[in-house]
């Protein structure tokens, strides 16, 4: 995500789902197996988000990646109008453009975060573009990627040294 | 003013700026390496380029271009839209002007000579379109103090409170650019009338253009040239960066100056691009014929994908057409491009494959030109 810096870091951070585990009474009978599910879905919101200093996020899970633009970004976009993503099968190289988010202040490049192939692209976005601003990091997420190169994962940011480099660029 | 050409300076001054080539601080120049720019074409093309290769070449960190061009008839469209939603792509084609798509966000816009261009390349950190328009809006106080222009939130420049007279898009990529038109003295009768839309029953989620009142500056002071309004913009800019009011031309098709522009020209000039890049959109109309004195009629529905036609429905009394034939016509458009000249060869190409019955031709024909008349 390309952009300038505009505010800082707010607490809109999507807070970490709690596990269900937590808090359930020892004595409790066993968790139905809807709760198994609710489990894996938990595990899956908790897999680490790394960050690009375009200001995409990417979380692998399964050696599929899920992609989407950070908190920062949304926020410094505005009102996201148009989400321009590609075909799925499209074969990306890290950083390259994929597509492009338009918002009230301009048309936004976006770039991969590694080297993969588009498997899946978020379709609700067609009708629902505000999707990106509500729940950048759920609902509103955008391309679905292999992971070719693993490696490529370790040369992103974790979630706190991205936090540091948005407010370095701000300064 | 002094407009001069060196090419070489220029050339060096490029390449000074490649991204990876040099790092940006070789370069020792002007306090912040401000630099002024204006294109000798008038090829929508050609310029819209120039703004590709700066945004793909050039190391923008502490350094800034006012980039000046305009261009002969054209409508440019926004990144994200729809040619047939925005303007009357028939009346275009009659007098002989042109329609592109431009890589920023936003409306549609018309360009002729008496529309300036300007666009402002920044490093990301930089973009700060309200601060480009406030230096727009200081050069035309500073030219004619009466004139009563301020800028919107939306970042649209008004004349007298009302009246539209500049439009704002921008690109952030690796670099950003903020760029927006001035209208000085275009023709606005031809303005209002290429924007609007002929064509019915589009539904689509692309970016729709917000429509407004304009004027020229030309209309509120006859003395208002492009040319003068050009030179105001052009000094303001330099006394803003504390540069030399110096003014550089440049010829988009020069390859020793950007290398690889011409390739980025005919890219923006492909079909593929022009209308491919249309986000999905379905269209769902009716129209009448007449056919041997009895009027007749016809409901089209189509869907269309990256400008090419996926899905086809074509409703019309069998009696007329038996369904086998209007099949096999839905068939063989399925896949074609939404474009009026690729229907008109199909249905040729259909007519020549098909039985010699000289009533089927005429039929087919007639709703072929109906269907591209209607729809595009």
């Amino acid at each position: 995500m390309a952009l300038r810096a505009v505010r800082v870091l707010g607490a809109k951070w999507a807070p970490l789902p709690a596990l269900p585990a937590l808090g359930r009474p020892r004595a409790a009978p066993l968790p139905p197996p809807l709760r198994v599910r609710g489990l894996g879905t938990s595990a899956l919101l908790l897999a680490a988000r790394k960050y690009t200093d375009k200001h995409e996020w990417i979380s692998v899970e399964n050696g599929i990646g899920t992609v989407g633009i950070s908190n920062f970004a949304q926020e410094a976009l505005g009102d996201v109008v148009y989400c321009s993503l590609p075909e799925v099968g499209t074969k990306l190289n890290k950083q390259d453009e994929f597509g492009a988010l338009e918002s009230v202040k301009a048309a936004s490049e976006l770039y991969s975060p590694l080297t993969g192939e588009v498997t899946e692209i978020n379709t609700a976005l067609a009708d629902n573009p505000g999707l990106v601003n509500k729940s950048c990091y759920n609902d509103g997420w955008l391309i679905k990627m292999t992971v070719d190169s693993p490696s490529e994962l370790d040369e992103l940011m974790s979630e706190d040294a991205y936090e540091k480099y948005i407010k370095s660029i701000e300064d | 003013m002094k407009n001069m050409v060196i090419r070489a300076s220029l050339k060096n001054w490029f390449q000074l700026f490649y991204v990876h080539k040099f790092p940006a601080a070789g370069f020792k120049t002007t306090a912040d390496g401000a630099i002024i720019l204006q294109s000798v074409s008038n090829d929508i093309y050609q310029n819209l380029a120039v703004e590709d290769w700066i945004h793909d070449n050039m190391n923008l960190e502490n350094r800034q271009v006012l980039y000046l061009w305009r261009n002969s008839p054209t409508v440019v469209i926004g990144r994200h839209q729809n040619p047939w939603q925005e303007c009357n792509l028939k009346m275009m084609r009659q007098k002989n002007i042109k329609l592109a798509r431009r890589r920023s966000g936003g409306g549609t816009v018309y360009h002729d000579l008496g529309n300036i261009n300007l666009t402002f390349f920044t490093s990301k950190k930089k973009y700060e379109r309200m601060e480009n328009l406030k230096l727009v809006v200081k050069a035309l106080k500073c030219l004619r103090p009466q004139l009563d222009v301020h800028a919107t939130d939306r970042c649209d420049l008004l004349l007298n409170r009302n009246f539209k007279i500049s439009g704002t898009a921008a690109k952030l990529g690796r670099t950003a650019y903020h760029h927006c038109t001035l209208l000085c003295s275009a023709d606005r009768f031809l303005l209002s009338s290429v924007l609007k839309s002929p064509y019915k029953g589009i539904k689509s989620n692309a970016t729709p253009s917000v429509p407004a009142s304009v004027k020229n500056l030309f209309e509120e002071d006859p003395t208002l040239t492009c040319q003068i309004v050009m030179d105001a913009i052009a000094a303001e800019y330099a006394i803003c960066h504390q540069i030399d009011h110096h003014v550089t031309l440049i010829n988009p098709t020069d390859e020793t100056v950007f290398p690889g522009i011409n390739n980025k020209t005919k890219e923006l000039q492909t079909w593929e691009w022009i209308y491919g890049k249309t986000p999905k959109f379905s269209i769902s109309t009716c129209f009448s014929m007449v056919y041997k004195h009895s009027f007749l009629e016809v409901k089209v529905d189509m869907d269309v994908k990256h400008g090419r036609i996926e899905v086809c429905n074509i409703n019309l009394p069998e009696e007329w057409l038996p369904p086998a034939l209007c099949g096999e016509l839905e068939k063989n458009l399925i896949g074609s491009k939404f474009c009026r000249s690729e229907m008109t060869a199909l249905a040729s190409a259909l007519l020549r494959s098909c039985p010699q019955d000289y009533e089927v031709h005429r039929r087919w024909n007639l709703l072929y030109e109906n269907m591209t008349t209607t729809l595009m």
